[in-house]
């Protein structure tokens, strides 16, 4: 392997230890010239290749047998070696474990005991050697920076047992003696290294501070997922005073924000959410955070323009920075997960929290304008870089995005355009659909169970129908209401069978949606029918919705009004007084979370004047008590 | 089905490495007159059918893996084992094809081999196994350390800056077990991974971004029950996995964006549809019903999947009894091991085994319509499939030519031998009718038949190695059979195949080992071949200290090297002492043979090998159930106290033989050891005991008529007490000393270095028989080492005991006894032996200082125990 060298000295070494030595030193400020080197490919291909000499290097000086004056140097080499990989690589992985165990059993080889078995792992090496290398005084610099790099393999892997062991044999502190990391971090300082020591990458005393940070970091976001939020504030603080790039320091900040957020500081977490969002490019977290500080504040202006700046900011492809050759706190965190609070998701995740929240606060235009939008950016293939995911897992599955942007289009007035959306869900799936005229003649056959389909065809069927109520087409209307009452009363699976697998089927089809969707759907054609002045086809729908679903008051009110119509009034009186000794009950609030779209439907069915037509009924009533 | 006539055109011969051409690797694709091929090795060949010549070599930095060519953007992509992606324009391609034509006719080799440019290289990644590529996107599959990762990036053009633009998702795949013989870092796997590119019907799939070459549209109902409403509303292709592990998993291509390069998450992204439990070797999707006359693109409605030992998987939209669509999985085994396959639209599979290229028609389930089902409804798929043979064998890789002709199918074939060949199928007319023949038809017809020999004669000898291979296997087990019943049969005398073992000292360098040498002599009139083995198991003692614990076994194996009638091999092995010094006696060597089946039989029973094939060297799986072979045992020896015990001192008693130094150390170490042992003698610790300490001594007596009439003849000549004693030491290697000096006493040296003191003499007991005295002969153990005494005890014994049996069984009856005395004897025994379990109770529960008392005790009634009370007779 041969590199010019313009940096290296010519004074011709003396001996093979200088020579390494040499080596070493040349190929740290070799991965030092990458490192501001440009194009990326170019400081890419420098740096490989200064990874490839130091493993030469190391091939060389480990084979030759184990010798006290050589250590210094290979365990140099190793610090070296094991820092420019994972740097490279963005991560540490087995193989940075198995160097450092090379190096350490060459450390046990030159001391006369018999090393430790393997069973002891890597903790009973560093164990044997941390106790008995005393002696060893001109190794102790470098063991130090080996062990910060071991802290660093084992923070970014969870083993935070041994690491606490590891850092309190490096502080010479007995076991027993404090348990908390980021002390034992604290008080461990590295013995600095001699002059004439050969060059390293980064110095132990660099890593020691970026492991504080990280580790810091790490565990402040632990205690925040678990919930003990006042030592997360402690620790993130710790993190934020450290040392840290800007992005990660963006992440520090809006950690804290969450957790001052949750402890019921919104002000401090504002101030944070700001300064987070001063610091950097990465936007999305800060901005997803400041909408849900606003949401908890109440604020629906703030939380849907911060909504609405995520969603650009997203849009955004960040510029990747190019990271240092070094461990740095990046290297050192957890991905990121969707629990963490650092985590906000795509673009169109986004996307459809704002337009569901509009459609929750009553804002249907804007509700309309981003579910359409949503559908865009879902839908169009045209532009591959456009590509985005549907929200998944945690939110709706895609026909449920499709039935909501359709409700929002109701709720804004566009009907048309509701239908449009519908017709288009309902031709995007069509071949997973029964083919209805065959199976009608299956049914004349005699066969009497008939196919299942998914909630959400029914549910479209729905929304049709409210769609043609909107434009006043009374029969359209009708008919599609009983094409989805259809379909609703028709045999559901008794096995759950492969069926068309979407993992929102348990959502849509949990039993009390089930149950509301067809009184929904019962209601809305009741309501048709009195608009067409057929009180008696009404009361029948109404009567079935009181029976099918016997939680929704608004059925039973419905009801109530059209016995009145049709002066039943035994009836109306019997159903009244369930009516009044049901809304004397403490009312239970609605604890099932229905699909946002049911919701809106179901408010529109909602009777206007409840309370004065129990008034009203009251005062109407001969005698209220004849028992 | 009748067999189908195929019409072989060899096009060209690659030259392929001894034994044919591995499958899985090598790679075939017909773009227009074009034919892109690689073998597996670092080469890409450009051949032009219409001038039938090679037109160019590219040459890679390593084994090439896969290629796909993108006709739209006119870029064959290249994956490169270790090295990534290379993209080379097609264009390109063809303009050094015309630059080379004209100038290098005259060259040789005739065609340029064009080293690629490193720059080509769109995606360095060393982990790479597979790809597909789509028209905006490249998928590719990664082999992590422990997971299969699945990849996707803005796929790169030829003409522009052929970096990548960036990873727009990336999702982990189920966890892998890594192939043994790679420990730590993952290998190749033998069979590499396959990707297939599924996309939902709909005009944005078929001209949108995402239509690949590699790629299917499925038909609706299939897609939407497959991978479910999603992506058939987003119309997202989705791409079918298949892994050497028999699993196809599913990853729906627009919802593997992810945020942040974070990969995501493989619950929500992977969907795994079924598992082969054999490595996938193609997906693919046909039709299988009839087209209706207005619809122009055929969509697919079957996905299937081949394994290596030829398990299918098909999979269909169907209804059932409710009417609803349901899919409709249907799983076939068709001859393994298949190296490859390729499917058409038309509902057939053509697979390739080393023997044969098949034609299965999944289509033909329309042939017996279930007339229940109503019209419209599709049909199912048919129960069975009956695999027709094209009549070429050992096929390696395989595509459909996309240039079909009227009516037939054209597969571009690469044989193991490296030859380039289309086989054309005239699917429409199955029963060729006879032509007139016109000159043109003449010529065309000869060729046909010429390659029609070639291809015949090719078979031929694969088929005739296969049968010598089973030939070979057949009379291998013929004599495997005979030897086994010669060794089996419970005739008298000696047996035909024996294996004797005797004893030895080995001194090798400073330290001395006893040895077993086994001698295997094979005196019956059969040959002991491939296949045999010679397995001597060696079982030594449990240490005394860890008494629970099992023995430790070590098996020895030696394969037999052609020992045919009248030979003889001998292995020597080692017993000891190990490295501490301490020989374990007794050691139980046993021999047996053994025939490994697997070895022998394995490679003729699986048709796979009938044709030498580097990458088919495993044997399937069910052929040998439960056993791998036969064992016959040969003989069995205990080498005991008696065996190890050395003489060579004799004439120079009592000081220190040149015995075993203990663990072998360094030189330098033994020397100063060996100085200050002769320095300072007294200091040892075992010498001191020597000296202070009583010896440990053991007795037994066994009547002299009865040791008479057990050692004959033999010993005439000699008094009794010489007699026994050259008795017992009879199998020790180092008594010749006993034997020329007729002693009644000698002193040996146990394997640990003490001495060991065997004293035989005469004496009278009286008070036994009621008629008089009874003549005896005492022998007497006597060792410094109380272990050593126990040993050699227990070996004495063991010869008794073996002695008596056999006297006992010639029918001599002993003399009257006293059974007052024999009951006295039996109480005191009982008694004493009482006593040693309550103290061996006691000493477990003891504290040190009186558990030291209790083992004092037991040692006295230990040596009460063994006092010669009790006479043989």
């Amino acid at each position: 392997m041969s590199h010019q060298t313009p940096l290296g000295t010519s004074v011709p070494p003396a001996n093979c230890l200088d020579l390494w030595k040499e080596k070493n030193d040349q190929l740290v400020r070799q991965a030092k010239v990458a490192q501001d080197s440009h194009p990326p490919q170019r400081r890419q291909q420098l740096a490989q290749d200064a990874l490839e000499g130091l493993r030469g290097l190391l091939h060389c000086l480990q084979g030759l047998p184990a010798a006290v004056p050589v250590l210094p140097l290979e365990l140099t080499v190793i610090c070296n070696f094991i820092t420019l990989r994972a740097s490279l690589a963005q991560g540490f992985s087995e193989d940075q474990a198995q160097d450092i165990q090379r190096g350490l059993e060459r450390v046990l080889e030159t001391q006369e005991q018999p090393g430790p078995r393997l069973e002891h792992g890597l903790m009973g090496l560093w164990n044997s050697i941390l106790h008995a290398s005393s002696t060893l005084l001109e190794l102790l610099p470098v063991l130090h920076h080996l062990a910060g790099l071991q802290v660093a393999l084992w923070l970014s892997t969870d083993c935070l047992g041994d690491l606490t062991l590891l850092l309190q044999t490096l502080n010479g502190s007995q076991s027993g003696a404090s348990e908390d990391l980021l002390m034992l971090l604290k008080t461990w300082s590295p013995p600095t290294k001699e002059s004439d020591a050969p060059l390293t990458l980064q110095d132990a005393r660099g890593l020691r501070d970026v492991l504080l940070t990280a580790a810091a970091f790490r565990q402040g976001l632990q205690e925040l997922i678990t919930g003990s939020l006042q030592r997360a504030l402690s620790s993130l603080h710790e993190a934020a005073s450290g040392l840290c790039s800007r992005p990660v320091l963006v992440q520090v900040y809006t950690a804290l924000g969450t957790c001052l957020r949750k402890m019921g500081n919104p002000q401090r977490a504002l101030l944070y959410l700001v300064a987070a969002l001063k610091g950097g490019s990465n936007w999305g977290p800060p901005l997803l955070e400041a909408s849900r500080l606003y949401r908890q504040l109440g604020n629906t202006v703030a939380e849907l323009e911060s909504l609405e700046l995520l969603v650009e900011a997203l849009s955004v492809t960040p510029s990747s920075e190019v990271p240092p050759l070094l461990i740095e706190v990046e290297l050192l965190l957890p991905r990121p997960d969707p629990a963490s609070p650092l985590h906000c998701g795509t673009q169109s995740q986004v996307k459809h929290l704002l337009a569901s929240r509009c459609l929750q606060k009553g804002r249907a235009e804007d509700a309309a304008e981003h579910y359409l939008d949503l559908l865009a950016l879902l839908l169009d293939g045209s532009e591959p870089k456009k590509f985005s995911p549907p929200p998944c897992p945690p939110g709706p599955c895609m026909p449920e995005v499709f039935l909501e942007a359709a409700a929002a289009l109701i709720q804004a007035g566009r009907a048309q355009d509701a239908l449009t959306v519908c017709e288009e869900l309902l031709s995007r799936t069509s071949f997973l659909l029964p083919k209805m005229p065959w199976l009608w003649e299956d049914a004349r056959k005699g066969t009497k169970e008939s196919p299942h389909c998914p909630p959400w065809v029914s549910a479209t069927y729905l929304l049709q129908g409210q769609a043609w109520v909107q434009l006043g087409a009374q029969k359209e209307a009708i008919s599609e209401f009983s094409r989805c009452l259809e379909l609703l009363f028709q045999a559901t699976p008794k096995d759950k069978e492969q069926g068309p697998a979407s993992n929102c089927e348990q959502g849509c089809s949990s039993n009390v949606a089930l149950q509301q969707l067809r009184a929904a759907a019962l209601i809305s054609r009741g309501l048709e029918w009195v608009a067409s002045g057929q009180d008696a086809k009404a009361l029948q729908d109404f009567l079935l919705s009181v029976q099918v679903c016997p939680g929704n008051q608004d059925a039973s009110f419905h009801l109530l009004q059209t016995l009145r119509r049709l002066n039943r009034r035994d009836e109306a009186t019997a159903l009244w007084r369930r009516l009044e000794a049901q809304t004397k009950l403490p009312q239970e609030n609605a604890t099932w979370s229905l699909p946002l779209y049911l919701e809106t439907c179901l408010s529109w069915i909602h009777p206007p004047d409840r309370e004065t037509l129990l008034g009203e009924f009251q005062t109407s009533l001969p005698e209220p008590c004849d028992l | 089905m009748a067999d189908l006539a195929a019409r072989v055109d060899y096009l060209a011969g690659f030259c392929c490495p001894l034994g044919g051409l591995p499958a899985g690797k090598a790679r075939v694709l017909g773009h227009g007159v074009e034919i892109f091929l690689s073998t597996g090795r670092e080469l890409v060949y450009v051949y032009d059918r219409e001038g039938r010549l090679l037109t160019a070599v590219y040459k890679f930095p390593g084994q090439v893996w896969h290629l796909e060519a993108l006709a739209l953007r006119r870029a064959l992509y290249v994956l490169c084992a270790r090295t990534g992606i290379y993209c080379l324009s097609l264009d390109q391609a063809s303009k050094s094809v015309n630059q080379n034509g004209g100038t290098d006719e005259e060259r040789e080799p005739p065609y340029p081999v064009i080293p690629v440019d490193p720059d080509t290289c769109v995606l360095p990644d060393a982990t790479l196994c597979a790809f597909t590529v789509l028209d905006s996107v490249l998928v590719t599959l990664a082999q992590g350390p422990t997971q299969w990762k699945v990849q996707l990036f803005e796929c790169p053009c030829p003409g522009e800056d052929p970096r990548p633009r960036g990873l727009i998702g990336e999702v982990e795949l189920s966890t892998y077990t890594p192939q043994a013989g790679s420990p730590g870092q993952p290998g190749a796997p033998r069979f590499p991974p396959v990707l297939c590119c599924v996309s939902p019907p709909g005009s944005g799939a078929l001209h949108g971004p995402f239509r690949g070459p590699g790629g299917f549209t499925l038909e609706g109902a299939l897609f939407g029950l497959l991978f479910g409403a999603d992506p058939s509303l987003l119309e997202s292709p989705v791409i079918v996995c298949g892994l050497p592990d028999g699993q196809l998993c599913s990853v729906v291509l627009k919802t593997l964006v992810t945020s942040q390069s974070a990969p995501g998450d493989p619950k929500a992204l992977v969907k795994i549809l079924h598992h082969l439990e054999e490595p996938v070797i193609f997906i693919g999707a046909l039709r299988t019903e009839p087209l209706a006359e207005d619809v122009e693109d055929p969509y697919s409605d079957c996905l299937v999947a081949l394994g290596h030992h030829g398990r299918t998987l098909a999979i269909k939209a169907s209804c059932n009894e409710a009417g609803n669509l349901v899919p409709e999985l249907r799983e076939y085994c068709l001859p393994g091991p298949v190296l490859c396959a390729a499917c058409c639209r038309d509902g057939r599979v053509y697979h390739s085994t080393p023997s044969n290229l098949c034609v299965v028609d999944l289509a033909q389930g329309g042939a017996h319509k279930d007339p229940m089902q109503p019209d419209g409804g599709p049909r199912g798929l048919p129960s069975l499939l009956c695999p027709a043979s094209l009549s070429v064998c050992s096929v390696v890789t395989l595509c459909v030519s996309s240039s079909m002709a009227e009516g037939g199918v054209e597969l571009l074939a690469l044989s193991a031998k490296g030859r380039l060949m289309t086989c054309s199928l005239d699917l429409g007319s199955e029963t060729p009718r006879p032509t007139r023949v016109t000159a043109a038809n003449a010529g065309r017809k000869i060729k046909e038949l010429l390659c029609g020999i070639g291809t015949v004669s090719e078979r031929v000898s694969s088929l005739k190695k296969a049968v010598d291979q089973r030939n070979r296997a057949l009379t291998c087990l013929n004599e495997a059979m005979h030897v086994g019943c010669a060794l089996l049969s419970p005739q008298e005398g000696p047996r035909p195949i024996s294996c004797s073992i005797t004893t030895s000292w080995l001194r090798l360098g400073l330290r001395d080992l006893l040895t077993a040498n086994c001698l295997l002599d094979n005196s019956s009139g059969f040959r002991l071949d491939r296949g045999w083995t010679l397995c001597i198991q060696v079982l030594s003692s449990p240490h005394a200290s860890e008494l629970d614990s099992a023995s430790p076994a070590v098996t020895y194996t030696m394969p037999m090297d052609r020992l045919g009638p009248g030979g003889r091999q001998e292995v020597t092995l080692t017993l000891g002492p190990g490295e501490d010094g301490v020989l374990n006696l007794p050691v139980t060597v046993s021999c047996a043979l053994f025939y490994n089946l697997r070895e022998v039989v394995g490679g003729a029973l699986a048709p796979s090998d009938s044709f030498k094939d580097t990458s088919l060297d495993e044997c399937p799986p069910d052929v040998l159930p439960g056993q791998e072979g036969i064992c016959l045992p040969l003989s069995e020896h205990m080498v005991d106290m008696l065996h190890g015990l050395r003489f060579s001192g004799l004439s120079v008693p009592h000081t220190q033989a040149p015995g075993p130094l203990g663990p072998a150390s360094h030189p330098v170490n033994t020397f100063l050891a060996t100085c200050r042992r002769l320095d300072s003698e007294q200091a040892e610790p075992t010498s001191l005991r020597a000296k202070h300490l009583p010896p440990a001594v053991a007795a037994i007596r066994v009547s002299a008529e009865l040791l008479r009439a057990a050692l004959g003849d033999s010993y005439s000549g000699v008094s009794l007490c010489c007699a026994t004693l050259q008795w017992l030491l009879a199998e020790n290697a180092t008594a010749d000393v006993v034997r020329a000096q007729a002693l009644s006493s000698v002193q040996g040296v146990a394997p640990d270095g003490t001495d060991v003191q065997l004293t035989v003499h005469e004496l009278a007991v009286t008070d036994l028989c009621p008629e008089g005295p009874v003549q005896a002969v005492e022998i007497q153990v006597e060792s410094p080492s109380l272990a050593n005494m126990c040993m050699a005890h227990h070996a004495v014994i063991r010869r008794m005991q073996r002695m008596v049996l056999e006297q006992a069984a010639r029918g001599s009856n002993p003399p009257d006894v006293r059974m007052q005395y024999l009951h006295q004897i039996q109480a005191n025994h009982e008694m004493l032996l009482r006593e040693v379990q309550t103290l061996r109770d006691r000493l477990c529960t003891e504290d040190e200082a009186r558990s030291c008392a209790t083992a004092e005790r037991l040692l006295q009634v230990h040596r009460e125990l063994r006092s010669p009370s009790l006479l043989l007779l």
